[in-house]
């Protein structure tokens, strides 16, 4: 009789551990029920604040109510973050079907094949770009593919506070203005304004870019580099002279300005008349501040800026429906009512019909006078830069870091310019 | 040493009569084990979160060092490439040797304050006074909000331009600066971060103090010994495993920085590089240049470096850690 029982009880517990433990077990698996009831899930997934996420799941829900079969699992969150969980996900192969991105990171994942190439949907005309500025759906090109469908158009923008300098009788900047002509005039409207005049973009990726253009350069010439270490220097000397001249703030408030938040922007902090930024910000910037602000173009030859496109819908190569993500891009980017939804949220509407019609319908003035401004500019642009290539984000971290060590005075712009050209030359060469 | 013996098979129930059990019947494992098997089973939630959640990932680590792994990349284009990646921290990246100096600087620098504003305190607390109990809540609050983001956020607006601090400087006319944005400043601003949060070894080091037997006080101050004296040989010899134990866990803590680093530079590790943690730099390779296996070469440096550390510091232990032999 007792032979029996340790067994039986050593049955039991093993038993009972392992149901113990079983939901530890099945908790990591599960969740995965893609319909064979001919319902398709599509993973969707962007950044941004709680307007953007309410104006999409509009949208998205509009793309639902004509097509029952098509459900959405949406996904957003801040831009702080999003780029570290958008990796983490395509590590794990299990990617979005449809996520955000921009021109920073676009190359990063187009290049590593993360992307699916929307060419052959472009072509068959399922995803029409064709009432898109060509300039704007090439900037989502990569190595000869299309990597993402731009989704709202932008471009260079230098925002002024119109109010402080009326009241200090000062002329407003103009498009067209020569960089040194700006930084005089940056000097006397400073003096009589009692602020720093502008912010010294010296750090500023996207102004030392449009300089570079300016002088026949490109940031990048496919995977290289498209300046050289002279044209770097010059563009810190540039700089240095305008600090000297106290057209600028002190370092530790450039500093401040180094800052991608909105809300750190000298010109809304009150610390400069002017702040380097991306015109589809100008209305954000505007509810940051009691004073009215303005917007012109940078400095020197306003047509060597481009149509950047704000962000892209990519669509992931691994994705099972693909044809049905590039449909709801194509429906987003085209249908006019969707495009009223969506408004200029994420940039002025590639599709230049529906931007047309938002503009029309828009009461927000200083919406108005960003549309009016890019309107105005994109009349002239030249032929668009490429994307930038991989290794742009560590370019951008790098010019910070080297023009930073000149604005503190820790480096002389020869030394600095030497320093950030090794470094930007080892980043996109890897 | 009770606790050991606690994780030791527990006596069998009945040892299996030596003949029958040795005539092994065949698949069925000797009876010992199957208990074992049992005992395996209850640990497996744990043993399972253990596998899962440390030791393979460690594991992917280390093999992930030893190659190019970009994170986006399909696993087939991930080559081995040997000890490439510590190569080229220790010889072609810059950013990595100032990372390790301004790591050291920090916690040279900001460990020792820690512990001696963390001992200070306690010595004031270790007297009985009324509201003593609140005090020490209120000393020890700073170290619950510790690494959370909002306080890092309210120190760098504390430290700016227009900060609190700087405020207070000017009741005394002195005009401060911006100190969150200056090189030469920025770091120090974390290192008082860090030093402000000394609330776990001072409640370590007051439960050490009330340890402290208080005849040899008595035995002190007959022989003549002032509180000086009787801090310097007494309290202090009394309290230095104490003080071993928090230094050790303060030093890992130090090189460990990263939540305040990362607030205050918006993750650059700026300005100019001067708030730029190893932990913040190893965070940038992995995730903002998709260098993962660098990385993780990064990561086994750092353990092994703050393991060397740390037996340094038990290796020096023997020369000032004073473990006293009569318990009670």
């Amino acid at each position: 009789m007792t032979a029996t029982h340790p067994p039986r009880r050593r049955f039991l517990r093993t038993l009972v551990a392992g149901m113990l433990a079983l939901p530890l077990v099945l908790g990591a698996c599960g969740g995965d029920d893609s319909g064979d009831d001919g319902k398709t899930e599509l993973s969707f997934f962007w950044w941004g604040g709680e307007a953007r996420a309410e104006l999409t799941e509009k949208a998205l829900a509009l793309y639902t109510a004509k097509h029952p079969d098509v459900t959405f699992k949406k996904t957003w969150q801040a831009n702080q973050g999003y780029f570290d969980k958008l990796a983490t996900l395509t590590a794990g192969d299990d990617a979005p079907d449809i996520f955000q991105i921009d021109d920073n990171f676009l190359a990063e994942y187009a290049t590593r094949n993360v992307t699916l190439d929307l060419t052959s949907y472009q072509t068959a005309g399922t995803l029409d770009t064709s009432k898109f500025p060509e300039g704007l759906w090439k900037y989502g090109v990569v190595d000869g593919k299309l990597a993402g469908v731009a989704f709202g158009e932008n471009t260079q923008g230098l925002v002024f506070n119109k109010s402080k300098l009326d009241a200090a009788k000062q002329p407003l900047p103009e498009t067209g203005m020569s960089w040194e002509d700006f930084i005089a005039w940056a000097g006397k409207a400073g003096a009589a304004t009692k602020l720093a005049g502008t912010m010294d973009p010296s750090a500023d990726y996207k102004a030392f870019w449009v300089w570079l253009r300016q002088q026949g350069k490109e940031m990048y010439n496919g995977n290289e580099l498209g300046f050289t270490q002279a044209d770097v220097q010059a563009w810190f000397e540039l700089w240095k002279g305008a600090r000297d001249a106290k057209a600028t703030p002190t370092a530790d408030v450039i500093h401040e300005g180094n800052a991608t938040d909105i809300t750190k922007q000298l010109v809304v902090t009150n610390k400069a008349l002017t702040s380097w930024v991306w015109a589809n910000q100008m209305p954000e910037l505007q509810k940051n501040t009691q004073d009215e602000l303005g917007l012109v173009a940078y400095p020197g030859d306003a047509s060597k800026q481009w149509p950047r496109a704000s962000m892209y819908f990519s669509v992931f190569r691994g994705s099972e429906h693909k044809d049905i993500a590039v449909d709801v891009i194509n429906f987003l980017a085209n249908d006019p009512e969707a495009g009223k939804l969506l408004g200029t949220d994420r940039g002025l509407p590639s599709n230049t019909e529906i931007r047309a019609a938002v503009a029309a319908s828009t009461d927000n003035a200083s919406m108005k006078q960003t549309i009016a401004t890019i309107d105005e500019l994109s009349k002239n642009y030249g032929p668009s830069p490429s994307v930038p290539p991989r290794g742009h984000s560590t370019v951008r971290s790098e010019l910070i870091k080297a023009a930073e060590e000149a604005q503190y005075g820790r480096a002389t712009p020869a030394k600095a310019a030497e320093q950030f050209f090794a470094a930007s030359q080892a980043a996109v060469s890897r | 040493m009770s606790p050991v013996a606690v994780t030791q098979a527990p006596p069998s129930p009945a040892p299996p009569p030596a003949g029958p059990a040795a005539t092994r019947r065949r698949g069925r494992p000797a009876r010992p084990k199957t208990d074992g098997v049992a005992g395996y089973v209850f640990l497996s939630p744990w043993l399972l979160g253990f596998a899962a959640i440390t030791a393979i990932p460690m594991l992917m680590s280390l093999y992930l060092s030893f190659t190019n792994y970009d994170v986006l990349s399909d696993w087939s284009a991930t080559e081995w490439v040997g000890l490439d990646n510590y190569r080229q921290m220790m010889t072609e990246d810059p950013s990595f040797w100032h990372a390790v100096r301004v790591t050291i600087t920090f916690a040279l620098v900001a460990t020792p304050l820690k512990l001696a504003a963390a001992l200070g305190v306690a010595l004031l607390l270790n007297r009985s006074f009324r509201a003593g109990g609140l005090f020490r809540g209120l000393f020890y609050l700073p170290s619950l909000l510790g690494g959370s983001v909002a306080v890092a956020i309210v120190w760098v607006s504390m430290f700016n331009q227009d900060g609190a601090f700087n405020s207070f400087l000017g009741w005394f006319g002195i005009t401060g600066k911006a100190w969150v944005n200056d090189p030469d400043y920025a770091l120090g601003t974390l290192i008082l971060l860090a030093v402000w949060q000394f609330g776990a070894p001072m409640v370590i080091f007051l439960a050490g103090l009330k340890q402290v037997p208080a005849e040899l006080y008595e035995a002190a101050s007959v022989d003549g010994a002032g509180p000086v004296r009787q801090f310097f040989n007494v309290t202090l010899p009394i309290l230095s495993p104490v003080i071993f134990f928090n230094l050790v866990l303060e030093t890992i803590n130090g090189f460990q920085g990263f939540t305040s680093a990362f607030v205050l530079s918006g993750g650059t590790g700026g300005p100019v590089d001067s708030t730029l943690m190893y932990t913040l730099h190893l965070y940038n390779k992995g995730f903002t240049e998709y260098q993962m296996g660098y990385a993780s070469a990064m990561a086994w440096v750092f353990l092994l470096s703050i393991g060397l550390v740390t037996a340094l510091i038990f290796r020096t232990g023997k020369f000032w850690v004073h473990y006293s032999d009569g318990e009670d």
